[in-house]
This record gives C-alpha cells, sequence and structure tokens, in this order.
C-alpha cells in the first residue's frame, strides 16, 4: 500500500518534471534548429537519386557501324550512385515529337562518367537519330538511374549467367566491368550472341578480360557468321547453355537482348531444369507484336485505330501501339520512365473504355480495380476516355 | 490561371486523404496536391516481378469485428471509405521470438493476458495487476470516445470525466516501462508485453505510457486488421471517396510554396506554377518542411521555431522485402507478424537503431497467412522491418550507399533465417528500403514514419496541435496530434477537417 502511494506521488509529479524538461529542450542551444536545416533532406535524396539529371556529351565511340557510346558527363551535380545494370532514361525532342527512351548503363559504378551504348534498330524512331545525330557537346536531360535488373548478391548464386544478345549485352557489359575492377567476387559465364563478326560490341574487352580468367568465361555466338567464320556458330539455345555452362544448377540467370532470344533462352532454361525463379529478364518494352500476346481480342487487327478523349482533345489511337505512343504524337506530355509497365510514372486514369493489357505488366491490383492503367503497356480496344 | 478553393490539401499520405476525403463529404470545395504518381505516402505497394508488395502497413487498428466495429471503421463509414475496402481480421497480435523462447500472444484481453501469466508463472501476480492498469486505460479511451462521440456531452458525464480518466490522468506523463517495471520483474517477460512499442519507435523506457498502453488495448480488444488489396487499397478508397464529394486529385503534382498575408494562409503555388488561392491549407508534409520550405522559416512565428526544439524526428524504417518462390506451408511460415530480437536489452535494440550498425530486432510480416492471395499460387511474401533513426543517413557518402543498405539488408536476412531456414535459398525477388527511400518518396524529415518521437512531453495534448503556427494553417499526419501510426494518421487529418468544417459554421465566418 506505502508503494502504490509512492508510485502514485511519483506519477503525479511528472507533470511539473515533464513539462520543466520540455521546457528546458527548447532553450537556445539545447535542442534542434530547424529553421537553419533548409533543404537538408532534398539534397541527401538528390545526391542519391536525383529526380533529373542534365548530360552532356563528352565523346561519341564508335563501337560497331551501327553502334555508338554516347560517353555522358552530369554538368548539374555530381554522379548519383548506380547499381550495374540500370538504366536511365534519356528525354528526347525529335521532329518535335518529346520522347524518351531507357538506355542500360554500359560503364561501370565509380567512374566520372556515363557510358549510354545505343544500336542504330533499322526503322526505329529514336535510335538511328541518337546513332548519327549526336554530337559531342549535346546536352540531354535524364531521369537518374533506375531498374531492377542488377545483380542482388543478397539473394545471387555464386556463379552468375549472363546470357546476352545484340545490343541487349550493354547491362551485362556494366556488370562485366564493375566485376572485374572488383577482383570478380562472383564467377560470372557470359553468353553472347550476335550476328555476325562485325556486329559484337565491346569484343575485345570482353576477350582480353576473360583471357586466362577463370573467373569469367567468355562465348560470343553467331547466328549468321560468314563462311569463313571458325568460332561458335548457332543461337543461345539449349545445347549451347548446356555446353558452355556445364552444370546449370546453382547459378542465377540474366537475359537481356531482342524477344526472339529470350522467348529461345527461356525455353531453353526450362529443358535445363533451371528453376524459374532463377532466371531474371531485363525489361524490354512492350512486346513486338501485341495481337500475339495471350487474351488479345479474337479478329482485332493492329491497325485498328479509336477515339482517345483527354481533356478537351480528342485523337486517335491504334490498338497495336502503346497508348502511351499515340499520346506523345499527340504532344501530351507524360511522364514516362521505363516504358515496359513496370515503373508506374505514366499511370494515368481510364474514365471509360476497354483497354488490353498483357499478363504480368506491373500494375498495382488496386490500380486496376479502380481503373488506372500504365499507357506504355496498355492498348485501346475500343473508344477511350482518360485523364493523366 | 488562380483558381479558388476552400481548402488545399498538400500531400496525399493518409492525414491528407483523410483531411480531403471528411471536407470534400462537408462540401467543401477540396484540391488533394501530391508529388508522386499514387496516393498513399507510405500507405501503397509497389511491383517486382511477379510480386506486389506492401511498403508499410503490418497490422491495422480501429477496425475491430463487424458486430463490433472500431472507432476507424466507423470513421470510414461516416466518410464513404469504408464500403470500398474490404479487411480481413488477424487471429494473433504478434509472435515474439529471443533466442531460446517464442512466443504467440493471441487477441483478445482474456486469452491475451493467460498467455503472458502462464509463459511466465512466477510473475503472475504483477503481470496481472499491470495489465489491468493497461486494458483500464484502453477502456476510458473508449469512454472518453463516447462522452464525445454522439454530438453534444451531457454536463453530467462531462463532469464525471475526470473520474473516468483517472488512469489516463495518472499515467499521462509517464513512461511505459516505468509502470511496467514496478510490477514485473524478469526482463523477458517485461520485453515480451512491451513488444509492439515497435510500433512507436520508443523503448519502453522512453515511450508515454498512454501511447503503448493504447496499441496495446486497441489490438487486444479491438482485433488488428489488414487491408485486402494492400494498404494502397485503402489509399485508392480514399481518393474514390474525395472524388465523389466533387473534390478534386492532382497526382504528380506537389505544392511548391503556401503563400500568407496579413498572418493568415491564402494560397498555394502548385509544382507546374499554378498559383490557386484558399481560404485554408491542410499540410500533411512534415511540420517543418511545411514552415521552413513552403512558407519561410522568418514567415512564421518564432515561438514556433522554439517549440520545435525540444521535438526529434522519430526513427524511419529500413524495409527488406523478399517475394519467395515457395509457399508458406513449405517455409514453415505461420504467423503474420514476429517480432524478433537479440536479446531483451531493448534499450540497447534503441541505441542500435539510433546507428548505422546492424540491427538487435526485426519484425517479420508474411502477409500469405491472413491473405493467401497476396501472391501468386505457390509463392509468398514476407517484409523485414526494423527501426533506424533516417539521421545516420545524411552522413552516409553517396558512394557508399549501396554497400551500407546492403550491410543492414544481409545482416537482417540472416537473422530472419534462424527463424525460418531456407529464406533466402527461396528469394526469387528481394528489394531494400532504407531511410532515404522514405525521404525520397514522402520527404519527412529523417524519413521518418511517426513524426516526432512519442516521449511524454511530445504526447497527446503536448504534442504539436493539428492548427498550425499560422491563421488557416492545419497539419495533418503523424507529426501532429494525435501521433504516429496508421489510425492515428488518419485521425489526425479528421481533427484538422473538423476543424475546419467547424469554423467555417461558426456564425461569424458565415459567408466569409
Amino acid at each position: 500500500m506505502a508503494g502504490e502511494l509512492r508510485w502514485l506521488l511519483d506519477d503525479l509529479t511528472r507533470y511539473p518534471r515533464v513539462l520543466r524538461e520540455s521546457r528546458a529542450r527548447q532553450r537556445p542551444g539545447a535542442g534542434r534548429e530547424y529553421a537553419a536545416e533548409r533543404d537538408r533532406v532534398r539534397r541527401t535524396v538528390e545526391a542519391i537519386h536525383p529526380d533529373r539529371m542534365r548530360l552532356e556529351v563528352a565523346e561519341v565511340i564508335r563501337e560497331t557501324s551501327s553502334t555508338r557510346t554516347l560517353r555522358m558527363r552530369r554538368t548539374d551535380g555530381p554522379l548519383p550512385p548506380f547499381r550495374a545494370g540500370q538504366y536511365v532514361n534519356l528525354f528526347l525532342e525529335i521532329g518535335g515529337v518529346r520522347t524518351s527512351r531507357p538506355y542500360s548503363i554500359s560503364s561501370p559504378p565509380g567512374t566520372d562518367h556515363l557510358d549510354l551504348t545505343v544500336r542504330r534498330k533499322p526503322g526505329g524512331f529514336v535510335s538511328p537519330w541518337l546513332v548519327t545525330a549526336v554530337r559531342e557537346g549535346d546536352v540531354f536531360e535524364s531521369t537518374g538511374p533506375m531498374g531492377t535488373f542488377v545483380v542482388e548478391p543478397l539473394i545471387d548464386e555464386e556463379t552468375l549467367v549472363l546470357l546476352g544478345g545484340g545490343s541487349g549485352i550493354t547491362p551485362f557489359a556494366s556488370m562485366v566491368r564493375e566485376a572485374a575492377a572488383a577482383g570478380w567476387p562472383r564467377r560470372i559465364q557470359l553468353l553472347y550472341g550476335c550476328r555476325g563478326p562485325s556486329d559484337v560490341i565491346f569484343g575485345g574487352e570482353l576477350r582480353a578480360l576473360a583471357r586466362g580468367n577463370d573467373r569469367f568465361d567468355l562465348a560470343v555466338v553467331m547466328s549468321d557468321p560468314p563462311p569463313s567464320f571458325r568460332g561458335r556458330r548457332g543461337l543461345l539455345d539449349a545445347a549451347r547453355i548446356r555446353k558452355e555452362v556445364g552444370d546449370p544448377s546453382g547459378r542465377t540467370y540474366f537475359m537481356c537482348g531482342p524477344n526472339a532470344m529470350i522467348d529461345l533462352c527461356r525455353g531453353a532454361l526450362e529443358e535445363l531444369g533451371v528453376p524459374e525463379f532463377k532466371v531474371r529478364r531485363e525489361l524490354y518494352g512492350p512486346p513486338d507484336d501485341v495481337t500475339l500476346s495471350p487474351g488479345w481480342p479474337a479478329g482485332l487487327g493492329a491497325a485498328t485505330t479509336f477515339a482517345v478523349r483527354l481533356g478537351e482533345r480528342v485523337f486517335r489511337a491504334a490498338a497495336g501501339e502503346p497508348l502511351l505512343a499515340s499520346m506523345e504524337r499527340e504532344g501530351v506530355v507524360v511522364p514516362a520512365v521505363c516504358r515496359s509497365g513496370e515503373c508506374s510514372a505514366c499511370r494515368t486514369r481510364l474514365l471509360s473504355g476497354d483497354v488490353y493489357v498483357p499478363p504480368n505488366t506491373g500494375v498495382r491490383e488496386s490500380d486496376m480495380a479502380h481503373g488506372y492503367v500504365h499507357p506504355c503497356v496498355t492498348y485501346p480496344v475500343s473508344d477511350l476516355v482518360i485523364r493523366l | 490561371m488562380d483558381e479558388r478553393y476552400d481548402t488545399v490539401v498538400i500531400g496525399a499520405g493518409l492525414g491528407g486523404l483523410s483531411a480531403a476525403a471528411l471536407l470534400a463529404r462537408r462540401g467543401h470545395r477540396v484540391l488533394l496536391l501530391e508529388r508522386h504518381n499514387v496516393p498513399g505516402g507510405y500507405a501503397t505497394s509497389f511491383v517486382r516481378g511477379r510480386f506486389e508488395f506492401e511498403v508499410a502497413l503490418h497490422e491495422l487498428s480501429g477496425i475491430g469485428t463487424p458486430d463490433r466495429p472500431g472507432p476507424l471503421l466507423k470513421y470510414l463509414d461516416e466518410i464513404g471509405v469504408a464500403d470500398q475496402v474490404e479487411f480481413v481480421s488477424l487471429p494473433d497480435f504478434y509472435r515474439s521470438v529471443f533466442p531460446g523462447f517464442s512466443l504467440t500472444l493471441p487477441v483478445g484481453v482474456e486469452a491475451f493476458t493467460e498467455t503472458v501469466c502462464a509463459a511466465f508463472p512466477g510473475e503472475e501476480d504483477g503481470i496481472r495487476r499491470f495489465l489491468d492498469r493497461v486494458f483500464g486505460m484502453g477502456r476510458e479511451v473508449d469512454n472518453v470516445n463516447q462522452v464525445f462521440g454522439g454530438g453534444v456531452p451531457s454536463p453530467a458525464r462531462v463532469a464525471a470525466l475526470p473520474w473516468n480518466v483517472r488512469k489516463m490522468l495518472r499515467y499521462g506523463l509517464c513512461t511505459f516501462g516505468e509502470v511496467l517495471d514496478r510490477e514485473v520483474r524478469d526482463p523477458l517477460a517485461r520485453a515480451v508485453i512491451a513488444q509492439s512499442w515497435g510500433y512507436l519507435g520508443l523503448p519502453p523506457s522512453k515511450i508515454a505510457f498512454p501511447y503503448l498502453a493504447a496499441v496495446l488495448h486497441t489490438f487486444v480488444a479491438g482485433k488488428p486488421a489488414y487491408v485486402r488489396g494492400r494498404s494502397q487499397a485503402l489509399s485508392s478508397a480514399f481518393v474514390e471517396a474525395i472524388e465523389a464529394g466533387g473534390g478534386e486529385v492532382r497526382m504528380g503534382c506537389g505544392a511548391s510554396a503556401i503563400h500568407v498575408r496579413g498572418g493568415r494562409v491564402v494560397g498555394v503555388r502548385t509544382e507546374e506554377g499554378q498559383e490557386v488561392t484558399a481560404r485554408s491549407v491542410v499540410s500533411n508534409a512534415d511540420p517543418v518542411t511545411t514552415c521552413r520550405e513552403l512558407i519561410g522559416a522568418d514567415q512564421v512565428p518564432s515561438r514556433f521555431w522554439t517549440g520545435l526544439r525540444a521535438s526529434e524526428p522519430g526513427p524511419a524504417s529500413f524495409n527488406v522485402y523478399l517475394g519467395l518462390a515457395k509457399s508458406p506451408d513449405e517455409l514453415g511460415l505461420v504467423d503474420h507478424e514476429t517480432f524478433i530480437n537479440a536479446s531483451t536489452d531493448q534499450d540497447e535494440h534503441w541505441r542500435t537503431m539510433d546507428s548505422l550498425r546492424d540491427p538487435q530486432a526485426l519484425v517479420m510480416s508474411c502477409y500469405n497467412v491472413c491473405w493467401p492471395g497476396v501472391s501468386p499460387p505457390g509463392t509468398s511474401v514476407v517484409t523485414l522491418t526494423t527501426l533506424q533513426y533516417g539521421e545516420h543517413w545524411h552522413g552516409v557518402a553517396p558512394g557508399e550507399y549501396h554497400a551500407t543498405k546492403h550491410r543492414i539488408a544481409d545482416s537482417m536476412i540472416r537473422t530472419a533465417e534462424e527463424v525460418v531456414p531456407g529464406l533466402r535459398a527461396a528469394a526469387e525477388v528481394v528489394e531494400a528500403s532504407t531511410p532515404v527511400t522514405n525521404m525520397r518518396y514522402v520527404g519527412h524529415q529523417g524519413g521518418a514514419i511517426y513524426g516526432f518521437d512519442q516521449h511524454p512531453w511530445d504526447s497527446h495534448l503536448l504534442r504539436l496541435p493539428n492548427r498550425g503556427p499560422i491563421q488557416g494553417l492545419y497539419f495533418a499526419g503523424a507529426w501532429a496530434m494525435p501521433g504516429g501510426g496508421f489510425e492515428p494518421a488518419m485521425m489526425s487529418g479528421r481533427i484538422a477537417g473538423e476543424m475546419i468544417d467547424a469554423g467555417t459554421k461558426l456564425p461569424w465566418k458565415r459567408g466569409a
């Protein structure tokens, strides 16, 4: 009982004690001067995750007849840290159309520049322009480094198998260069599929790194080489992977390249008994031909167009083309970033109408329920009303 | 172009969403601005591969059961949010793991009390006395809500109030540990009872008694819940409700300034450079950023800055999100919420939080337990969360950021693997978030998740009021009254909204 009384007294005298303590902490010099810490949070965030960067082309490096590396230096601050395999989204204005494209960084982390390696895609809109028209001193705006196609030491196996095709070598170049600089913390097996010898990007450097190195194996495989070619011929199929990789178990697989190659590799890895969850794929834009995707409305042609209403304006959009492309052509500025469905930067409200969204597009479940879409991988299948 | 609104709400966190929904429902012309492209603040989700991860919600309080709805559910119903969300109740409060010890604490006052007593039979009398004080205080909170919940209370009930809240008055400024340590001696029993301090950010020796007592009471007596569709579904439902009430929601567009003229708020400039006029502004940004970056430090009365000197931003979260290629059964995941502790020394856990050292404690959540559909068949999602003061991340060189993040995440996975063997090997996707991630998406000082540290001098009536230092400015969110957490954040928006609504109803304000 005496204890309880003492406790009661103790509890009630807290009031003056706590108020005294609070006042003491409010004396000048005793506590925190928030007014003097302006922009502290923003500065820390900007140093690691800048929203936008200004990149100046310091050098245009010719890699192959169709490929250039744009060596970029940031002019509005130090380069943020990034992880090998990440990309930046480059904002462009070509022929009056404001658009953007994500490009993997091919240089390793820890240098004073970012290399973006671009191959001219025949019939492409952006890549031919980047390869032919860009000069030293040109300035671009980009996002900060983004993307999740990275080596993940928390869960990855001791051996990494990198399956690259064509310009899909770019994120792997960053990974291999980083590993070389770090003394090969993991074993890397790089299988690089190309059409012919003249298409090989970074060939000399990769071969030099692989020579006499038991931590890095390189296999360049040509699908369509000249008759005199004496190296590896064929595709990145199951037999080839088995031959180059050896025992396929206990490895983490990365795939980056054209959709046809990805489909082939995916089937090959399945055939080899590689569990699907050990296979990672770089995002690679919308499907080449969406009308072949599962669930596409039967009989609907890619060229069919629908009316899209956005506020006051109405424009036509083709069923077979991502809604984002139609919006950009119409002059709508969309803050798109990954252009592959996963980042949600272009999230748009669908007020009415029907759309087709391929399976495994990274739209949040509740967004699906509430009528939000990612127009970068969304296709109109009726007239639409949308809102940014 | 100049647009006119009654109220502009800055930030679509739960506090901002709540204020906007309430005001829209009451017929105010509301504009809600949000920098990010999705609503919710921390109440959101993100997609990686075939997994969609809950960002922040572990257990939701205030929902109750269909026959005994909790205060939050009643409020959500009132503002037109509840019917668009489906809640699932959790069978247990949490599982508490210490070296060589594991105990699952059930829901229900009696079941909880009996379980703790059975685990520590030598302490039974003290545990019962202590839990009586805790749950007794919780019932007092319910009492207060009843007195003020239904319009104007009768004078007799108001007069009886001090006696009816005597526990709250008595322990109002005590710490939880002070009261607990008198009755319970075993450090393990103390740590198990006070385990949920992780939901408040300060250890028993520092947290205001009423806060942790309220957490215990609301979860144990009122039942914890989760949201089908993740907390993002709750945030999206708020947006629907705001728009249904005629409010306007602009995503991807924050505020860049709050205009003050003649000592009162007159409008807001959006990030797109548009000027809008408003009679009131509810800021869901933290009060420091609001007054310093949006208004300007010298425009705010200096006593505001003096008052804030005593307040420190509370901890941020460090999360590791794991998408697993095995089912919960295969991995032996049977608990929704598991606290894993390196020792019973809770003060040491807190000191570690105030550094970049490997965490001493974490909570592991497996959402498949209450909602199997949270991930594809044959898979599961697990989140590992620890608390950490964001302050230290300001000193991490950008070049060291990824390595620091990796080291801490790695130690957390190792800790979790002691309870769930094979966790790492089953991981298909992993993503870690740091206090800097919180700062990036929410902008809070220190990436704090519970606002200012909830010391007794920053609790309840001593906490930052929802009415800001400038006429027409209001705060919503964890930094202000009533405090940190999902339910309190929504309630803070309710308080701010009610204040504004009441202001417009005063006879001399009519037609102003």
